[in-house]
C-alpha cells in the first residue's frame, strides 16, 4: 500500500473542501471496506484519506411520515441489520442484509460507502431502487437529491463527483397495500458475492388485486443495478395472473446485459433473472395481499 | 502450571490462547524483509535483467537474480523433487504467472515493496502451453528444451523419464491381461470423458521461510513445510553442504493438505540470506500461494466393458495431468492416478496410460487425495452410469465387483485389511440407501442420493525413526520428524508412547521438528505418519522397556521371565517397581536417560517375498443426500456420510476430524472450487474469487469409523488423512443424477452446469 | 507519516506511533507482540485476522491503525480471565474445534462477539454469523458443537 496523508474533518463542509484541494487524488473513507482491499491491491493509490467517521451529520437512521427512512451514510451495513426503526418500517432491509459478507464488513462498511463505491455485484442497490430511493449529495457549493438510479454509471463508477460526498439515503414511505422480496442467488457459496440479486415490489390499488405500481430492479447482470421497466409495464395496471408474470421475467431477462464472468455466463444470469422475478413476484404480490 | 491435557490434545491449549507460535510469528535480531519479483508472463525469454537500481533504494540489503546463481562455485542451482527442473529464480526462460525471476531483501516490507518496482526486466514474450492437449500436439511449443534427471532419486519413480522432444514430463503405463479381448468379451462398453480442474490447496497460513547463517556457517531454515528432511537434502544439494550443516526447523503449521511438501520458498530464502549476510524472512502474500503450487487438473477417458449381470471385464484409461511449468512431484502424482484408475473393483484385463504434462501454469504439486481424487472422479462416476444402464443398484454393483480380503490389486500383490465392502455397506446403511428421499414441499426442489468408494496407497517404500528418552523421574520426551500441521500427530505419538511405557500423557513431551535433533522422517504427508512414525514411537518406546527389563536383570537380580509391565511399573513376582526407581539403581544418583530407537523402513518386497506398492491399503466410502432446484440448478447438501477403515483407532475425536474435515475439502472441490486461467493468466488469486467452504455451506456430516486392524500398524491403525476427501465429488454428482437425471462429468458442479444441463435434457433452447 | 495514538488493549492503555497505512493486524502483531491473530487472505474474506474492536469483530488486516485511535481493542490473548479460560476456549478444546489452529482465534473472538450481542442464539444464527470465517481444516461441525456448547444450547 502506497503512503498517504490521513485527515480528519468534522463537518461535511471541511470535509468536501479537504477533497476539492486534493483534486481527484483523496478519496472520502468511511471504514475501509471497500477501500481496505483496493488500496490493498494496489488498484487505487489516493494522496490523501478523508476520513469522515467523526462526521455526526452522516450517522443515525431517522424515520418520519414525510421523507420516510432517512439512512446517514455512516449508517453501518449491520446498524441497518439491527435499526429498531429500520426492522419496523423496512423488514426487507434486515433480510437482505444478513446476507452481505460477512459479519466484520458489516461491522465497517457503510451504506454511504457501497452505493459510492459504485461495486456492480451488490444487493443494496437494488433494494433502494424497488422502493423509489434518492440519495442526497453535498459538494463544496451545492447539493443536490438524485434518484438512486442516477447514482450509477459503470462499473465502479458514479455521478459523484471527486469533491462531493452522500449524505444520506431517503428511503420514502411504502404506500399501503405493498409488497417486497429480494432474492439474492449465489451461485457457489453461501459467502459468494451474488450472482443475479432481484428485488420486487408491487403496490396495489384498493381493490387488492390490480398493481398500481410495480418496480422490478436487477442487480449483478449489468454493469450497474438497474430496472427492468419493460417488464415493470407488463404488469403495471393489470390484475396479477401468472401469465403476465412470466412474460414479465421473461422481459427482464432480456432487459438486463449481463456479462459472463466466474459467477456465471451470459446465458445462464439471464435464466436466473428469469426465474427469480417469477418468485419475487410472487411474494411480493402475495405481501401486498396481506398489508 | 495449568494442567495441560485433560484429556485433550496436547497442542490445544497454546492454540485457544493464541500461543502457539507459526512462522509468521516469528523474529530474529537483524531480519531483512524478502520480497519476489515474479513473473507477469506465462511464458517468456529473460533478454535482460538489471537490479542494480533496486539497490540504491534506501533500506534495500540485497538483490537476487540469475547473476547470482548461474555459474557460482558454491551452488547448483536447479533442483526438484523428481527432475532438477527447477531453479531458485528463473534462468533463462520465465514458466508460468508468477515464476520467481529476482527477489530483494531490505530492513523494511516498504522498502523491499518499493525495490522491485526498480528492477528492469525485458522479456521475450513466447508462445504459452495453456492446457495438456495443446501441449501434447506435435511440435508444440516445448515448456523445456531439456531435463535434468538426477543420479539418484526416488526408488518408486526410478522407470519414469520426460519423454524427450515432447512436453510429455512422465508417461505411466499398466498392462493387465488383453483389454481388446475384454472388450469383445462384454455384453455394454461404456466410454466417457471426465475432467476437473486445477485447485488450491488454500491453507490459511502462507508458505514461508526464515533463513539464516550463523558464524559458524551452518544454515538454518525455519520453514512452513511438511517434510523438513526432504527440504534439508535438497538444500544441502543446491548449496552444496554436507546436511549435517543444514538445520531445518518447523513450528505448528497452518495447514499443509500436500502444499507444503518439497521444496517451496527455501531455496530462494537462503540464497537471498546469503546474499545479504543476514537473516531474511519470506512470507508470501495470498496472491503468491496461488502462484506457487496447486492441484492437478486433469483429463480421463475412461472405456469399460461390462458383462450384462455387471461385472467388469476390461478397462482402457488415459489420464492427462496438467502438472504446471515444473515437474515438482507430478510424476508420482500421475502414476498413483494410473494405478487406481480401475478403482477398488477386480477388472482382469486393464490398460492404462497415465502423464504427467508440462504447460505453462503454476507447478502442481501433492494434494490430500493425491492423484485418486482425480481417477476416483473418473471410475465411481462412471460405476454409476454403468448401474443405471445395466438397471442395478449402484450399491449391489460395487459390492459385486469390489476387492476382498486378499484379492490381487493390479500391481499383482495380494491386499489384506480392506475394509472395503464394510466402508461400502455401512455408509449405505447411514445415508438410508433402500429408502427413498423425502420429497421436498416445493415442487421444484428435486432430492436424491449418491455413493461413491475408493482405494488409495501410501509412499512405498519410505523410512521414519523415532526416540524415545526416559528421563531420570519417569517422563517421557518423544522425537519425531513428524510435522503437527492440525491432524494430531502430537497427541497420537504421545499417546502410542504413553500406552506403551503406559504412562499419562502429562508425562510425556512430544520435542518440535527440528532436523538436528529428531532422527530421519521421510514426510508428513501420505497419510503415513500414524501408521509409520506411530509405529516407530512404538518400536522405541518397546526398546526403553526392554532396557528397563535389562537393568532389572541386571542390577535387581531377577531373570528376564519373572519380569512383566503394568499400570507404568515393573511388575516382579513379589512386588512392583517405578521407572524412576530402576534409573536411580541404574545411574547411582537422580539423573541419567534411557535412550530408545525405533525405526520403520517399509519396502517394495514383503517378508513372503511377494511385491508391495503400499505399505497399507485406505478404503473408504461417502454417501450424500442432496437437493436441486430444478429451475435454476441450485444444489444444496442435505446430508453428507463417509465411511472410512482406519485400522483401529487411536483417538476418536482424531478420527472423526479427519474424516469430516477431509469431507468439506472435498465438498469444496465437488461444488466451487476451481482455478481459472485466462491464456495463461490466473484470474482468480485470491478468497473473493476462489471460494472454499464456509460453516453455510456445509451439511451435517456422520463419520463412520470402520475398524480392520492392520497387523503392522501401532495398536491395529493406519492412515486415514486423505481418504474421506476423494469419494465427496463423485457421490455428489451421482446424487444429482438421481435427483434429477442429468449427469454432470465436469467439476466443480456450479449451478451453472446442472442449469444447463437441465435445459438441455428439457430441449429447452430459449 | 506517522501518527501518535491510543488504545486499550485487552484492558490495558497502550500509545503508540503508527505510520498511516500500517494495518491495526500489523500493529498489534509487531509492536505489542499480541500475534495470536494471523494474516490469511488480506481481503476481509478468511476472518483469520479478527479482532474485535469496541466489541465488534474486524477484519484487521484491513483495518488502519488510525482509524483505532480511541478504541478498545480485544485480542485472543486477552480472551481468558487470568488463569480462568473463556467458556469458549474451553468449549473448543473440548469438542475438538481446531486442527492446525491458524483460525481459530478469529472464530474464538467472533463467537465472543456474538455471544455478548446475543447469549441466547439459535443453531441458525450461530450459523450465519460464523459463515464469514474460514476453517480449511474443516472443522465446522465441532464449531458449531463448541459454541452451542458455550452459548448452553
Amino acid at each position: 500500500m502506497r503512503d498517504f496523508e490521513y485527515l480528519e474533518p468534522t463537518t461535511i463542509a471541511e470535509a468536501c473542501a479537504l477533497l476539492k484541494h486534493y483534486g481527484g487524488e483523496a478519496r472520502a473513507y468511511a471504514g475501509g471496506a471497500y477501500l481496505g482491499i483496493v488500496m490493498r491491491q494496489g488498484l487505487l493509490a489516493p494522496k490523501a484519506l478523508v476520513n469522515i467517521k467523526k462526521i455526526d451529520a452522516l450517522k443515525g437512521i431517522r424515520h418520519d411520515v414525510k421523507d420516510g427512512l432517512v439512512i446517514g451514510a455512516l449508517t453501518t451495513h449491520r446498524e441497518l441489520e439491527t435499526s429498531k426503526i429500520a426492522r419496523e418500517k423496512f423488514p426487507i432491509f434486515a433480510h437482505v442484509e444478513r446476507e452481505v459478507a460477512n459479519i466484520r464488513v458489516r461491522n465497517v462498511g457503510t451504506i454511504g460507502g457501497n452505493l459510492a463505491s459504485g461495486e456492480p455485484l451488490t444487493d443494496l442497490a437494488q433494494v433502494f431502487m424497488a422502493l423509489d430511493a434518492r440519495v442526497a449529495v453535498v459538494g463544496p457549493a451545492t447539493s443536490r437529491l438524485i434518484p438512486i438510479e442516477e447514482l450509477f454509471l459503470d462499473f465502479y463508477h458514479t455521478s459523484l463527483a471527486d469533491d462531493e460526498i452522500l449524505t444520506h439515503v431517503i428511503v420514502p414511505p411504502l404506500p399501503p397495500r405493498s409488497g417486497i422480496e429480494y432474492i439474492r442467488f449465489s451461485s457457489s457459496s453461501v459467502v459468494d458475492k451474488p450472482c443475479v440479486g432481484v428485488c420486487v415490489r408491487a403496490t396495489l390499488s384498493a381493490d387488492n388485486e390490480t398493481c398500481d405500481e410495480l418496480r422490478i430492479s436487477l442487480g449483478c447482470v449489468a454493469p450497474t443495478p438497474l430496472r427492468a421497466r419493460k417488464a415493470e409495464a407488463i404488469l403495471s395496471g393489470k390484475d396479477f395472473s401468472s401469465e403476465l408474470v412470466e412474460q414479465a421475467s421473461a422481459s427482464a431477462a432480456q432487459e438486463c446485459s449481463p456479462t459472463a464472468d466466474l459467477r456465471g455466463s451470459e446465458r445462464f444470469k439471464r435464466g436466473i433473472v428469469r426465474v427469480l422475478v417469477r418468485r419475487a413476484a410472487a411474494r411480493a404480490y402475495e405481501r401486498a395481499r396481506q398489508h | 502450571m495449568e494442567r495441560r491435557t485433560n484429556g485433550r490434545r496436547l497442542d490445544y491449549l497454546a492454540k485457544v490462547t493464541g500461543r502457539a507460535t507459526y512462522l509468521a510469528d516469528m523474529k530474529l535480531p537483524g531480519l531483512c524483509h524478502g520480497r519476489i519479483l515474479r513473473s507477469p508472463y506465462p511464458h517468456a525469454r529473460i533478454a535482460r535483467i538489471d537490479a542494480s537500481k533496486a539497490l540504491k533504494i534506501p533500506g534495500v540489503v540485497a538483490t537476487l537474480t540469475r547473476e547470482d546463481i548461474i555459474d557460482h562455485p558454491a551452488l547448483d542451482p536447479y533442483y526438484g523433487p523428481v527432475f532438477k527442473d527447477q531453479t531458485i529464480v528463473a534462468v533463462e526462460k520465465v514458466r508460468h504467472v508468477g515464476d520467481p525471476v529476482a527477489a530483494v531483501a531490505a530492513l523494511t516490507p516498504e522498502a523491499a515493496e518499493e525495490a522491485l518496482g526498480a528492477i528492469e526486466v525485458e522479456y521475450e514474450e513466447l508462445p504459452a502451453i495453456t492446457d495438456v492437449h495443446e501441449a501434447l500436439k506435435k511440435n508444440a511449443t516445448l515448456v523445456h528444451d531439456c531435463v535434468k534427471v538426477p543420479e539418484t532419486g526416488f526408488a518408486d519413480l526410478a522407470e519414469l523419464r520426460p519423454v524427450e522432444g515432447t512436453n510429455i514430463c512422465t508417461h505411466f503405463k499398466l498392462r493387465r491381461g488383453d483389454v481388446e479381448k475384454g472388450f469383445a468379451e462384454s455384453d455394454h462398453v461404456f466410454e466417457d470423458t471426465f475432467t476437473l480442474p486445477a485447485a488450491q490447496h488454500a491453507f490459511l497460513e502462507p508458505h514461508a521461510c526464515i533463513a539464516q547463517i550463523d558464524a559458524g556457517q551452518r544454515l538454518t531454515v525455519w520453514a512452513t513445510t511438511q517434510n523438513p528432511f526432504v527440504v534439508r537434502t535438497q538444500l544441502a544439494n543446491i548449496f552444496k553442504l554436507p546436511v549435517a550443516r543444514v538445520r531445518v526447523v518447523v513450528p505448528y503449521l497452518g495447514g499443509g493438505y500436500g502444499g507444503k511438501v518439497y521444496p517451496k520458498v527455501e531455496p530462494l530464502a537462503v540464497a537471498l540470506a546469503l546474499k545479504a549476510g543476514r537473516p531474511v524472512r519470506l512470507v508470501l502474500s495470498r496472491e503468491e500461494v496461488f502462484h506457487t503450487i496447486t492441484k492437478h487438473a486433469a483429463v480421463i477417458r475412461m472405456k469399460t466393458g461390462v458383462k450384462k449381470d455387471g461385472t467388469l471385464v476390461a478397462r482402457e484409461c488415459e489420464v492427462l495431468l496438467d502438472t504446471g511449468a515444473y515437474a515438482e512431484i507430478g510424476p508420482r502424482v500421475a502414476k498413483k492416478s494410473g494405478y487406481t484408475a480401475a478403482g477398488p473393483y477386480r477388472i482382469p484385463n486393464l490398460k492404462i496410460d497415465s502423464m504427467s504434462i508440462y504447460t505453462n501454469k503454476p507447478p502442481a504439486g501433492a494434494f490430500r487425495g493425491f492423484g485418486v481424487s482425480q481417477s476416483a472422479w473418473a471410475h465411481e462416476s462412471q460405476m454409476d452410469i454403468i448401474a443405471h444402464a445395466l438397471k442395478i443398484d449402484p450399491v449391489k454393483l460395487r459390492l459385486k465387483n469390489g476387492y476382498e480380503e486378499n484379492d490381487t490389486f493390479v500391481t499383482g500383490e495380494r491386499l489384506t485389511s480392506i475394509g472395503f465392502k464394510q466402508c461400502l455397506t455401512e455408509a449405505a446403511k447411514a445415508i438410508g440407501w433402500d429408502d427413498k428421499p423425502e420429497p421436498a414441499k416445493e415442487k421444484h426442489i428435486k432430492r436424491g442420493k449418491g455413493i461413491a468408494c475408493l482405494i488409495k496407497a501410501t509412499i512405498t517404500p519410505s523410512i521414519s525413526s523415532a526416540v524415545v528418552k526416559l528421563n531420570e523421574d519417569g517422563s517421557a520426551s518423544v522425537y519425531a520428524g513428524t510435522i503437527e500441521m492440525g491432524q494430531g500427530s502430537e497427541t497420537t505419538l504421545a499417546e502410542i508412547a504413553g500406552r506403551e511405557l503406559e504412562i499419562p500423557l502429562e508425562r510425556i513431551q512430544v520435542l518440535g521438528v527440528d532436523t538436528d535433533v529428531v532422527p530421519y522422517d521421510l514426510t508428513t504427508s501420505s497419510s503415513r505418519s500414524t501408521f509409520h512414525m506411530g509405529k516407530a514411537v512404538q518400536l522405541a518406546a518397546q526398546d526403553v522397556k526392554n532396557q528397563l527389563k535389562q537393568i532389572v536383570v541386571e542390577d535387581f537380580g531377577v531373570p528376564a521371565e519373572q519380569i512383566g509391565f503394568a499400570q507404568g511399573k515393573i511388575r516382579l513376582p513379589e512386588s512392583m517397581l517405578d521407572y524412576k526407581e530402576v534409573m536411580q539403581k541404574r545411574f547411582g544418583m537422580p539423573g541419567g536417560t534411557l535412550v530408545g530407537q525405533g525405526q520403520v523402513k517399509t519396502k517394495t518386497v514383503d517378508e513372503r517375498g511377494e511385491k508391495t506398492t503400499s505399505a497399507f491399503w485406505f478404503v473408504g466410502a461417502g454417501a450424500a443426500e442432496v437437493e436441486v432446484d430444478d429451475e435454476t440448478g441450485k444444489l444444496k447438501l442435505l446430508r453428507y456420510v463417509t465411511a472410512v477403515d482406519v485400522g483401529k483407532a487411536i483417538s476418536v475425536l482424531g478420527c472423526r476430524q479427519q474424516l469430516a474435515g477431509a469431507s468439506i475439502t472435498g465438498m469444496g472441490q465437488a461444488l466451487f472450487e476451481e482455478l481459472v486461467y485466462d491464456n495463461g493468466q490466473l484470474i482468480n488469486p485470491n478468497f473473493i474469487d476462489y471460494i472454499i467452504p464456509s460453516l453455510g455451506d456445509t451439511p451435517p456430516i456422520e463419520p463412520i469409523i470402520v475398524e480392520v486392524p492392520h497387523k503392522e500398524g501401532p495398536f491395529g491403525a493406519k492412515g486415514i488423512g486423505e481418504t474421506a476427501l476423494i469419494p465427496v465429488a463423485p457421490a455428489i454428482a451421482n446424487a444429482i443424477f438421481n435427483a434429477v437425471g442429468v449427469r454432470i462429468k465436469d467439476l466443480p458442479i456450479k449451478a451453472e452446469k446442472i442449469f444447463l444441463a437441465l435445459e438441455e435434457k428439457r430441449g429447452d433452447s430459449r | 507519516m506517522k501518527k501518535q495514538i491510543r488504545i486499550r488493549v485487552n484492558g490495558l492503555e497502550r500509545e503508540l506511533e503508527v505510520s498511516m497505512r500500517a494495518t491495526l493486524l500489523d500493529t498489534v502483531r509487531d509492536q505489542l507482540g499480541l500475534t495470536a491473530a494471523k494474516l490469511g487472505c488480506e481481503m476481509q474474506v478468511c476472518g483469520a485476522c479478527t479482532l474485535l474492536v469496541d466489541g465488534k469483530p474486524v477484519s484487521a488486516c484491513s483495518y488502519l491503525a488510525v482509524d483505532a485511535d480511541g478504541a478498545e481493542i480485544l485480542t485472543t490473548e486477552g480472551l481468558a480471565d487470568g488463569a480462568k479460560l473463556h467458556p469458549l476456549q474451553e468449549a473448543f478444546m473440548e469438542t475438538g474445534a481446531l486442527q492446525c489452529g491458524y483460525c481459530t482465534s478469529g472464530f474464538l473472538l467472533t463467537a465472543k462477539a456474538m455471544l455478548d450481542e446475543n447469549p441466547h442464539p439459535t443453531e441458525e444464527y450461530i450459523r450465519e454469523y460464523l459463515a464469514g470465517n474460514f476453517c480449511r481444516c474443516g472443522c465446522y461441525g465441532e464449531i458449531l458443537q463448541a459454541v452451542k456448547k458455550a452459548a448452553g444450547l
